[in-house]
């Protein structure tokens, strides 16, 4: 299947390590698990302190549709449930859970091989009580993306969001988009199995939909999976090398020719959902095992870890933690980045959990960590030349400067889909995503 | 509510996204540019002697000196070692008969430095062209000093090109399309006639120009459409009038088109930066230059037509692609 539209961009430095393999981390003594992800909304806690909780157990509910359900990733003791820093900086209310070193879980196990039999009410309300997240921007939950207009009453009362537009393509994103991102290619040569059950779960929930599932340069499609996937009627979706096709604005683009129309609009609008090749191995836990989600899978990387590695992570886990358990690092880190190389968030403190919505750690040492100057833009086009939005970034970037947020407006600074880019390419080592992300926020507070 | 996390921990960096830049930096895409100008004057040393390399270190001195002295003065960070400075100067170098003399050279890169580019806030926050605002200001003053010519002769090898006293356009100006026709092409091409230190020798600036396009430090929609318009509009005239009009080959490697195609044409900050722009940027030039030279009452219209075509970069900086996800909007 070849690119339907093309897009600006570029080329970035290649991994060094490709798929590196899937370990477990070594089970947390504490987790840290926020009710919320991201956003004002948080979940009612459901337990007490105190109380002993075990593995998937539900700690934390929320009526709201944009809200998962939160479990317990060990078992163990209630220790406190207060306010806790997300990656963003933000106090979210948290349970705090300290490990008895049993991790026995609520309910065995027990994986149903009959799962593709249930009803697609069934599907929706076991996904829904998994807990499964799918990462952002915007992290939402995994059901959501299943909305329906022709599904019967139960259906759209778990999805939740009323939608006209029916979804004709759902795309599996198994894209490392940026650097430090390794997870999805190894999610694909590991999980292969689970990829396949995915496929025909989203298939049932979505029965005209037809199902892409694009892989970069990263995924190796060996034959017998190519031929499964043709069975299913899946398009495989080849993309080149080339930042930021892995992220979803681009990627619907590239593989349904659509744009998401911006500001106000989302991927649904156009009919289609984008599912991350890691979360859909989540879906089919949560439907096959019943499995809330409690874990994910998280690349580290940067010279403070010396070799790129994937781990799955126990949610919670705080990253001073992880670090520990793991046995230290190579190099003093100076930036903890939650996220990849172009748009992931630089950690404040290495006591921030890790959540549903972060798939890469990167340990950037002294040598590596960048910093930005704050020189005036030269006005030498390279950023318009790079710009995946085709937007005039320097020409926004001195608009949200100098305060002229409204200019930025009319000049389509809201179309911009912060990809990092401009700020990548600029020779003055400008801002550039932080004075995007400023007007925008400006503009957001009217 | 009490502090919910210790933060006496070990201190992080924090910065926005990206954590990865790329090396290029301002500094790479100026000492670039002056690697690709080496060739032209290489050439023009070659050809006019010793002379040529004085004014050029000159041009450079004055050019950074005055710089320095602007962004001290007006408190700004000292930005020399960009190495704009140098890049300007050796322009206005290389646009200069190699027997301008040195107070001129330093009149005119001075008024570049100062009047084109540090009052307006300095590199690309200038409206036009800085080294042609330079020479077009001693240009006006100072005529005879800019209008004085030598005879190339070069160091070794070839034999010195004598078929004309003047450079090509002015011989085309004065004596009209004939006196031309015995210049062999090669002499044009590979700078063996009168002119201007660095726009001689054509050879020489498309290898500078070969090298920015192939590190991507320009792209090709400026001089493409320069270069492309310029031809096609000389070509319709020679078509119908041989006899008043040369060859637009002939226009194309004389004078200063080739280095204003490349290096003038294509300075940061003065041109459009939208692909779309840039194209009518370059046919706006090519078509201007043509005319002044065609009709206008200056010999070479590449300068003019450049400064003449900033003044529209304003403008042509709205003919922008469609952004991602636009939708008609609802009046
Ligand atoms: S303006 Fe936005 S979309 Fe364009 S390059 Fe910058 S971050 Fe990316
Ligand atoms: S790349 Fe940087 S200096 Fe160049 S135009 Fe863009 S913001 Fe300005």
């Amino acid at each position: 299947m070849g690119l339907k539209a093309s897009f600006r961009g570029v080329s970035l430095p290649p991994q060094k390590v490709s798929n590196p393999a899937i370990e477990n981390a070594p089970l947390p003594q504490r987790v840290v698990l926020p009710l919320g992800h991201g956003g004002d909304l948080v979940c009612e806690p459901v337990v007490e302190i105190g109380e002993e909780v075990k593995t998937g157990q539900l700690v934390g509910q929320s009526g709201d549709f944009l809200l998962a359900p939160v479990h317990s990733s060990i078992s163990g003791r209630v220790a406190d449930i207060r306010p806790w820093f997300d990656q963003l900086g933000n106090e979210v209310l948290s349970v705090i859970v300290e490990s008895d070193g049993n991790d026995s879980w609520e309910e065995e196990l027990r994986s149903d091989e009959r799962f593709l039999e249930k009803e697609t009410v069934q599907l929706l309300t076991d996904l829904k009580a998994a807990g499964v997240v799918e990462i952002g921007p915007p992290a939402m939950p995994l059901h959501a993306k299943f909305a329906h207009p022709e599904r019967p009453k139960e259906f759209l009362f778990l999805v939740g969001i009323p939608r006209a537009k029916l979804v004709d393509t759902v795309i599996i994103n198994c894209i490392d988009a940026e650097p430090g991102m390794s997870l999805k290619g190894a999610v694909l040569q590991e999980n292969s199995s689970e990829i396949l059950a995915g496929i025909k779960i989203v298939q049932k929930l979505m029965d005209t939909a037809q199902v892409v599932l694009a892989v970069g340069s990263n995924g190796s499609l060996n034959a017998p999976l190519t031929s499964e996937l043709a069975g299913l009627g899946v398009k495989v979706y080849q993309g080149k090398d080339k930042y930021p096709l892995g992220l979803n604005p681009i990627l619907i683009k590239c593989v349904t020719g659509r744009e998401i129309p911006l500001p106000d609009g989302s991927e649904q609008d156009i009919g289609v959902a984008v599912v991350d090749a890691a979360t859909l191995v989540h879906l089919v836990e949560a439907v096959r095992d019943l499995k809330p989600q409690v874990e994910r899978v998280v690349s580290l990387s940067g010279a403070g870890m010396g070799a790129v590695k994937n781990y799955k992570v126990r949610l919670g886990t705080v990253v001073g933690d992880l670090i520990e358990q793991l046995g230290g690092l190579k190099g003093e880190p100076i930036k903890v980045i939650a996220g990849g190389a172009m748009t992931g968030i630089a950690l404040f403190s290495t006591d921030i959990p890790v959540t549903k919505n972060i798939d890469a750690l990167i340990f950037q040492t002294a040598g590596e960590a960048k910093s930005f100057s704050q020189d005036a833009c030269i006005n030498c086009g390279t950023c318009v030349r790079h710009c995946p939005a085709r937007l005039l970034p320097g020409e926004l970037s001195k608009y949200c400067e100098f305060g002229m947020f409204e200019e930025a407006r009319d000049k389509y600074l809201l179309h911009c889909i912060e990809c990092g880019i401009c700020a990548y390419v600029c020779p003055e080592k400008r801002p550039m995503l932080h004075l995007m992300r400023y007007g925008k926020r400006e503009l957001s507070l009217g | 509510m009490n502090k919910a996390v210790s933060i006496d921990k070990p201190m992080l960096r924090v910065s926005v996204a990206p954590h990865i830049l790329e090396k290029r930096t301002t500094s790479h895409l100026m000492y670039h540019t002056l690697l690709a100008l080496v060739p032209a004057l290489l050439a023009g040393i070659y050809f006019f002697g010793f002379a040529a390399l004085k004014l050029a270190l000159i041009c450079m001195a004055t050019a950074v000196a005055c710089e320095a002295g602007m962004q001290g003065l007006m408190g700004r960070k000292l930005a020399v070692k960009n190495g704009s400075g140098l890049l300007l100067g050796l322009l206005f170098a290389l646009v200069c008969s190699p027997e301008l003399p040195w107070w001129t050279a330093v009149v005119g890169t001075a008024i570049a430095v100062i009047l084109g580019r540090e009052i307006y806030g300095g590199l690309g926050n200038n409206p036009f062209n800085a080294v042609l605002v330079g020479w077009a200001v001693v240009r006006i003053s100072f005529a005879e000093q800019m209008n004085t010519w030598i005879m190339p002769e070069p160091l070794f090898g070839l034999e010195p090109g004598g078929y004309i006293e003047y450079p090509p356009l002015e011989v085309m100006k004065i004596d009209g399309v004939e006196a031309l026709v015995d210049l062999p092409w090669l002499d044009l091409f590979i700078g063996n006639v009168p002119g201007t230190i660095g726009t001689v020798s054509v050879v020489a600036v498309l290898i500078g120009a070969v090298y920015l396009l192939a590190r991507r430090i320009i792209t090709w929609h400026i001089p493409v459409s320069f270069l492309a318009s310029a031809w096609l509009f000389g070509i319709i005239f020679w078509l119908i009038d041989p006899e008043t009009y040369a060859n637009p080959t002939i226009h194309l490697l004389s004078g200063w088109m080739v280095l204003g195609a490349f290096f003038l044409a294509t300075d940061k900050g003065t041109v459009p930066v939208t692909g779309p722009g840039m194209i009518i940027f370059g046919i706006g030039c090519g078509l201007i230059t043509m005319i002044i030279r065609y009709w206008g009452g200056y010999v070479d219209g590449v300068a003019f037509a450049i400064l003449l075509m900033n003044a529209t970069t304003g403008l042509l900086d709205r003919v922008r692609p469609r952004v991602y996800g636009r939708v008609k909007e609802v009046a």
